[in-house]
């Protein structure tokens, strides 16, 4: 099982196993990682789920879409590796997928 | 021994406490059928969850208030809270780009500001109401400066909303008398949007109107004024009446756990998951409808296509097998999402929003009123097809024991003129009159002050931080007439027709297209 680690703002960090084809969002729930919320439950409509991938993993995971694009547009704290965590599917190769997470996702 | 479950959402007694009925639902009935209203009604937090994600399985394409399905009720596209895709992803993507957080965000001075200016006058008395005081008013005017509405045309506006999705205790939705109010409420917002139009800003109104978007049919194009009402009308109906719900929930709820209420109040950066917590604990909307579109089989049971189907929102956000306790209020409980906006491609887009409007709120009465105790004897709670929560809401804030009378603040002291005088010899009509236009929800005060010169009067008016001259002023034996043109920020005539009984001016205030209120002066 590939593994996610999710590091809150304060810095506490939570190492979780992450189910193939599982969103990060999803797992993160799953697991309780405070700091994700995931209003929408993964229809890219709340940005709730926002997260920074570390910039190691930026080439692994696939590009935004225009709806991601769009919602992150009107985010807050947006920084050019934040991502929705609910557009991106956890499978073998993102073992060890690092994900900072924001002060607030409200 | 257990009695058969019966959930009826017009029961107002069921209303006062539901929950115990909840836990049974999810327990004896997860999947429960009330024949008398004929609808079914889910309230597992994984069902209620999995419905609400399944778009095609569940429908909006007739609304998600139970009486506008079984009515088959049909909108326009752009009320886009009471459709499917296609029709729902082009406005609700051209939503998103214009209510974003950040735009939500950017209004929070503003929201504080008006909690200031709401709770200041309370200080040092000893009763506050959570609703008159606060919940009536703010979440209307958030929404409002979101849009650009002026905010002397605010409480009009909100007014004809709230009557649109008010249903009479007991008793389904009257859809006729809905349509008739949403025609009045629609012509009023053409007038503003015109107005907008020749007068751009940076608020969303203006957005609305230059904006371009991909509709249904796939054609590139701004929105019609037409839309741009709908629009409007489906975010203040769905921001206002839910928000002010909320803060009576928080001062309900914040009362009857003191120990926490007081832990919050020595750290207020314990606030928002004290907002999160009462919004799992008591959601304003206990519940959405959908149209079930196939034959389908759940717990053991068939559900025919074409059913109306309940989400108990307010039964899923206590399942026990998701929040540990979950009939028990803690600030400090495990941080899961809960389902109070929602789910899916419909998940609120006003969630930001209503979570600061709660946030800044429970700040700025913490700070003022560390302690209160709710009066319940005297609170009244409504429970509709939509909402649930307090209409009314005192609350005891000083040291003055509980049993003594006391007259509730309302904002700017604005109680109904006392009873006319009899005929005391000639009143003077000049001076200071204090004037309370009243809407139904609440009085809006203004000043007027007139002078004589000869014959003729004069003077000039203030109310809601402006002050106009007022024009044609008439008297003609006790009857009085006179017009207020109130020119900022937008041009509108109000025209003031009453009669002069003792010492009492009482009659009509015509407010251009934003209808007639009742109105009542008294001399300062
Ligand atoms: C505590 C306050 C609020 C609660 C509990 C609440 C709850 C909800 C829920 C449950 C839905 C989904 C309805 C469905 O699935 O059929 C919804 C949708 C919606 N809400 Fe809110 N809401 C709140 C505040 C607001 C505010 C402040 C705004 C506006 C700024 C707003 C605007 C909307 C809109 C436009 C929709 C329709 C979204 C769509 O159909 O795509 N809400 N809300
Ligand atoms: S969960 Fe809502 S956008 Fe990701």
């Amino acid at each position: 099982m590939p593994k996610i680690l999710f590091i809150e703002h304060n810095g506490k960090e939570h190492l979780v196993d992450a189910e193939d084809g599982k969103s990060v969002m999803q797992t993160a729930v799953e697991n309780m990682v405070p700091g994700i919320v995931g209003d929408c439950g993964g229809a890219c409509s709340c940005a709730t789920c926002h997260g920074y991938v570390d910039p190691a993993w930026q080439d692994k995971i696939p590009p935004k879409g225009e709806t991601e694009e769009m919602m992150l547009d009107g985010a807050m704290n947006v920084e050019p590796n934040s991502r929705l965590t609910c557009q991106i599917l956890m499978k073998a190769e993102l073992d060890g997928l690092v994900v900072r997470l924001p002060a607030s996702q409200f | 021994m257990s009695a058969a479950i019966s959930w009826d959402p017009y029961n107002a007694d069921l209303a006062k406490d539901p929950y115990p009925t909840y836990k049974r639902l999810r327990e004896e009935s997860p999947l429960y059928y009330n024949a008398e209203h004929d609808f079914y009604a889910i309230s597992r937090f994984a069902d209620v969850e999995s419905t609400l994600r399944d778009k095609d399985l569940f429908s909006s394409a007739h609304g998600d208030i139970l009486e506008f399905i079984k009515a088959r009720s049909v909108m326009p596209d752009s009320v886009f809270i009471h459709q499917d895709p296609p029709k729902h992803t082009a406005y609700r993507a051209l939503m998103q780009r214009i209510i974003t957080p950040k735009r939500m965000h950017a209004v929070e001075q503003d929201i504080r500001k008006l909690c200031a200016r709401s709770l200041d006058p309370l200080i040092g008395g000893d009763r506050l109401d959570f609703i008159a005081n606060l919940g009536a008013e703010m979440p209307m005017r958030a929404v409002s400066m979101l849009l650009g509405i002026p905010e002397k045309d605010q409480e009009a506006i909100r007014q004809s909303v709230d009557d649109r999705i008010r249903t009479e205790a007991g008793k389904p939705i009257d859809i006729a008398a809905q349509q008739q109010l949403q025609q009045e409420a629609l012509s009023g917002f053409d007038e503003y949007i015109a107005w907008r139009e020749k007068n751009p800003s940076d608020d969303m109104m203006t957005e609305l109107l230059q904006s371009e978007f991909k509709d249904p049919q796939g054609v590139t194009r701004k929105l019609t004024r037409e839309e741009i009402s709908n629009i409007v009308n489906v975010v203040a109906g769905a921001g206002n009446e839910t928000t002010n719900r909320l803060i009576g929930w928080m001062g309900k709820t914040l009362s009857q756990h003191p120990d926490q209420r007081r832990e919050v109040a020595r750290n207020l950066a314990l606030v928002p998951q004290t907002v999160e917590e009462v919004l799992r604990f008591e959601p304003p909307g206990p519940f959405v409808a959908r149209e079930v579109m196939r034959d389908i089989e759940l717990h053991g049971r068939k559900v025919p296509k074409g059913a109306v189907m309940l989400m108990l929102v307010a039964a899923a956000n206590r399942d026990e097998s998701r929040f540990v306790n979950g009939d028990s209020f803690n600030i400090h409980r495990e941080a899961r999402p809960h389902m109070t906006f929602g789910q899916g491609i419909h998940v609120c887009i006003g969630a930001p929003l209503a979570r600061l409007e709660g946030r800044v709120a429970l700040e700025e009465i913490l700070k003022r009123f560390p302690d209160w105790e709710v009066d319940l004897d005297n609170a009244v709670l409504s429970s509709t097809s939509t909402v649930r929560g307090w209409d009314s809401l005192p609350a005891w804030i000083g040291s003055r024991p509980k049993n003594a009378t006391v007259s509730i603040p309302k904002p700017a002291a604005a109680e109904a003129a006392p009873a006319p005088a009899a005929a005391s010899g000639e009143v003077t009509l000049e001076g200071t009159w204090n004037v309370v236009v009243k809407g139904p929800t609440g009085p809006q005060p203004a000043t007027l002050v007139l002078e004589k010169s000869g014959d003729t009067y004069t003077g000039s008016q203030s109310g809601q931080g402006s002050t106009t001259p007022i024009a044609d002023f008439k008297l003609t034996g006790n009857k009085v007439y006179w017009v207020n043109h109130v020119t900022k920020p937008m041009k509108i005539k109000v025209e003031f027709t009453g009669e002069l009984n003792g010492n009492v001016l009482s009659g009509k205030a015509k407010a251009g297209f934003m209808g007639s209120y009742p109105f009542t002066a008294t001399k300062a």
